[in-house]
């Protein structure tokens, strides 16, 4: 009969007193044991921000070093605006306009120009809104256009050397020089209109085969229905013959670009034109951005820090406080015990040791209890006490979700990404929990066991 | 080794209530004998269990002294006194003090677990002591589940744990029935003649008092008179009350008719 087994009849024997101060300390414990998971989420939610924004910039420095002989001439509404293309965020209608051909012809004798590749992007008339949920519990309802429809020059010397078609093939083939009747559709309009590979649809009341699907980068669920196709054909689908909506112009060399995009810019006024150096500064503006998100992250990083700190401080205040005052009451309880121990012979050190003991094995066990409430309870009691990072500025739920890069498209760097941190304690943190459980339990138990020790047995024997 | 176990010399021991001193004990001289069985009483208030805590190293005289097996024991430190309380007294309560959360065996192993004896020592003896106070095969039952005569026996049986040179019991009796009361002084009794253990009994009940070898009667912290007891196997077979000879199996005596506690009975 040693003192721990005396220890686990003493805490057994009143089971429901037990249970009850068992479940408090829990959840002071689940807070210990919660709160740092919840801190090393969101610095691990930093950190994937912080990477996934690096790549989004270099992949953005990338293809503009690529691309840095392309001046990009564009008639308005293809031109991104705040939004991704095809957009139309609370349904507000943008005119489209569109330059003839022989605008091209002018562009291709202009000096210094290699090549003038032609696009026409129009969007159906016809508009779905839906409503999705956005960070912060808000909800946002936004209207877009059936199908966006894309005519290319389909030239394979344009195909081969320049990027004017995805080249993210998941099924079929893509489109080559001579294909006509025949689309290439993305992933969110092969879903919408039920077709794969092989079927036929109608675009503009004009049937085509479906050749191939491509997968675009960072094409999310809410951007555009595509569907690519050989120039003519959209034309003809849209009733737009010879007329175009966007110019890709290529110079011989970088030192044509600046005077190309000015001769565009004087005589074609309804052209936006962009070069490498719009394309820097739109970089420049990503990059400002980027860092205001990620300052703001790491400020919320280091409020999460403080607050749990403080958090933590109370709970440990506030575990030390349950077992000091349940061990207090369980001294007074069995003073009249504590005197008949120490009538028969036991020293102040073995009565303080037993007082010590059932206090360490209450919070033990409601360590225990404690880690099975914060494993489960981790990402709810994380989200209600710490403040969560949020590219928005407002509070999440408790998985964020940091940006994934848009490499293809310039005007869509979407921060609502898909990679996801959960709040899971680690077993680092669980094991130090435990310990810490013990330790408080201990110090908690400490004055009480000491009080224990030092009544005085003859007064103890006259307790009732 | 001296024939005195306990003595103690110009004994006081002084509560002090706000600003008055109240005198429990006053001038207390005292000696008990090894092997004596004396029986300590008084009214209300006259000392008793504030003499036999502070015989029993439970609380400290304000001057005085305590000697207990020659070692003079009012002014040793705590740490000590728990070895004294522990090797050398046993203790029986009124109210038994039975540890609830532990059985028979358990209850009496208590006072040996700080000693060198192994967990199978402390065991074996707490089942011997258990059967010598005739609670063979209860030694698993919690005190909730025996009678409180039973209870005071498994008492006595923890007092006798670490064979100690005296055994002070502050009402044993007092919570008891006449059957089981009768059964627990019998006991004593038998332990006292057995195995010559010294006990120092406090109580109001006479007739339990008369029962022992010698009787002190304390008042107002003295001892003002002592009696000789009726400790039958001691003395001679005489009925106590009126001097008339009586035989070992009387429980009633022929002559004035009042009971008797038989020797025989007596031995376990």
């Amino acid at each position: 009969m040693g003192v721990l087994t005396r220890a686990v009849r003493n805490v057994s024997r009143r089971k429901m007193r037990a249970l009850l101060v068992i479940i408090a300390l829990g959840f002071s414990m689940a807070i210990m044991v919660s709160v740092p998971a919840g801190i090393v989420a969101n610095q691990k939610a930093a950190q994937s921000m912080t990477a996934n924004f690096n790549s989004t910039l270099t992949t953005m420095q990338e293809q503009i070093n690529k691309t840095a002989t392309l001046i990009e001439c564009q008639t308005s509404r293809g031109m991104f605006s705040g939004g991704p293309p095809g957009f139309s965020p609370g349904g507000s209608e943008q005119q489209q306009t569109y330059v003839e051909e022989s605008v091209a012809n002018e562009i291709r004798s202009i000096s210094g120009v290699k090549d003038v590749v032609e696009f026409l992007t129009v969007s159906s008339k016809e508009t779905t809104s839906e409503t999705i949920n956005g960070p912060g519990g808000r909800t946002f309802t936004i209207s877009r256009p059936v199908y966006t429809i894309t005519g290319v020059t389909l030239i394979s010397s344009f195909i081969d050397g320049y990027s004017i078609l995805p080249t993210n093939i998941t099924a079929g083939r893509n489109l080559r020089q001579g294909d006509s009747g025949v689309v290439l559709l993305n992933p969110n309009l092969t879903a919408y209109l039920g077709v794969g590979v092989g079927d036929k649809v109608e675009i503009y009341g004009e049937s085509f085969l479906v050749v191939g699907v491509c997968d675009e980068a960072g094409q999310g669920r809410f951007e555009a229905r595509s569907a690519y196709m050989n120039i003519t054909d959209a034309q003809t689908a849209a009733s737009l013959t010879g007329n175009l909506s966007r110019l890709d112009v290529y110079a011989e060399n970088v030192s044509y670009v600046d005077s190309i995009a000015e001769v565009i810019s004087l005589a074609y006024t309804s052209l936006q034109v962009t070069t490498y150096k719009d394309r820097l500064s739109q970089l420049d503006n990503t990059q400002t951005m980027y860092n205001e998100t990620l300052a703001s992250a790491q400020a919320t990083v280091s409020q999460t820090e403080t607050v749990a700190t403080q958090e933590i401080m109370i709970a440990v205040v506030a575990t030390s406080l349950i077992v000091l005052l349940f061990m207090l009451y369980t001294v007074r309880e069995r003073t009249k015990e504590i005197g008949t121990l120490k009538a028969i012979g036991f020293s102040n050190w073995n009565v303080m040791s037993q007082f010590v003991f059932e206090g360490m094995l209450l919070s033990l066990v409601a360590g225990v209890v404690g880690i099975a409430i914060g494993t489960v309870g981790a990402p709810l009691l994380s989200g209600i006490l710490l403040p969560q990072i949020s590219p928005f500025g407002s509070r999440g739920n408790s998985q964020f979700q940091p940006g994934g890069a848009n490499a293809g498209n310039f005007g869509n760097f979407g921060i609502l990404g898909v990679s996801t941190v959960t709040v899971t304690p680690g077993l680092q943190t669980m094991l130090i929990a435990i310990g810490a459980a013990v330790l408080l339990g201990a110090l908690g138990s400490l004055y009480p066991a000491w009080r224990a020790a030092r009544t005085r047995p003859a007064e103890a024997m006259r307790y009732e | 080794m001296s024939e005195a176990v306990l003595r103690t010399e110009k004994l006081f021991r002084t509560y002090e209530m706000g600003k008055r001193k109240v005198p429990a004990l006053n001038d207390l001289n005292l000696q008990v004998n090894r092997g004596e069985f004396v029986a300590i009483m008084g009214p209300s208030g006259s000392g008793k269990t504030t003499l036999l805590n502070v015989l029993g190293c439970l609380d400290k005289p304000t001057s005085g002294k305590v000697v207990l097996d020659d070692v003079d024991v009012a002014n040793l430190p705590e740490r000590e006194l728990c070895k004294i309380r522990r090797d050398k007294i046993g203790f029986v309560f009124q109210t038994f003090n039975l540890l609830p959360y532990l059985n028979a065996a358990e209850n009496v192993e208590l006072p040996m677990e700080n000693t060198k004896k192994t967990r199978s020592e402390r065991r074996k003896k707490a089942r011997e002591l258990l059967r010598m106070v005739g609670l063979e095969g209860r030694e698993e039952h919690r005190p909730q589940r025996l009678s409180a005569g039973e209870q005071q026996r498994v008492a006595i049986a923890r007092s006798l744990a670490n064979d100690p040179a005296i055994i002070l019991a502050d009402e044993p009796t007092g919570n008891l029935d006449t059957q089981n009361k009768y059964e627990i002084v019998r006991l004593l009794a038998s332990l006292n003649i057995k195995q010559k253990t010294t006990i120092v009994m406090v109580t109001h009940d006479s007739h339990v008092a008369s029962h022992t070898e010698r009787m002190l009667f304390l008042k107002d912290g003295k001892i003002v008179n002592e009696k000789q007891g009726l400790h039958l196997t001691k003395k001679k077979l005489s009925c106590p009350h009126c001097g008339n000879k009586i035989q070992p199996n009387e429980e009633k005596c022929s002559i004035c008719g009042k009971r008797l506690l038989n020797p025989k009975e007596v031995l376990i």
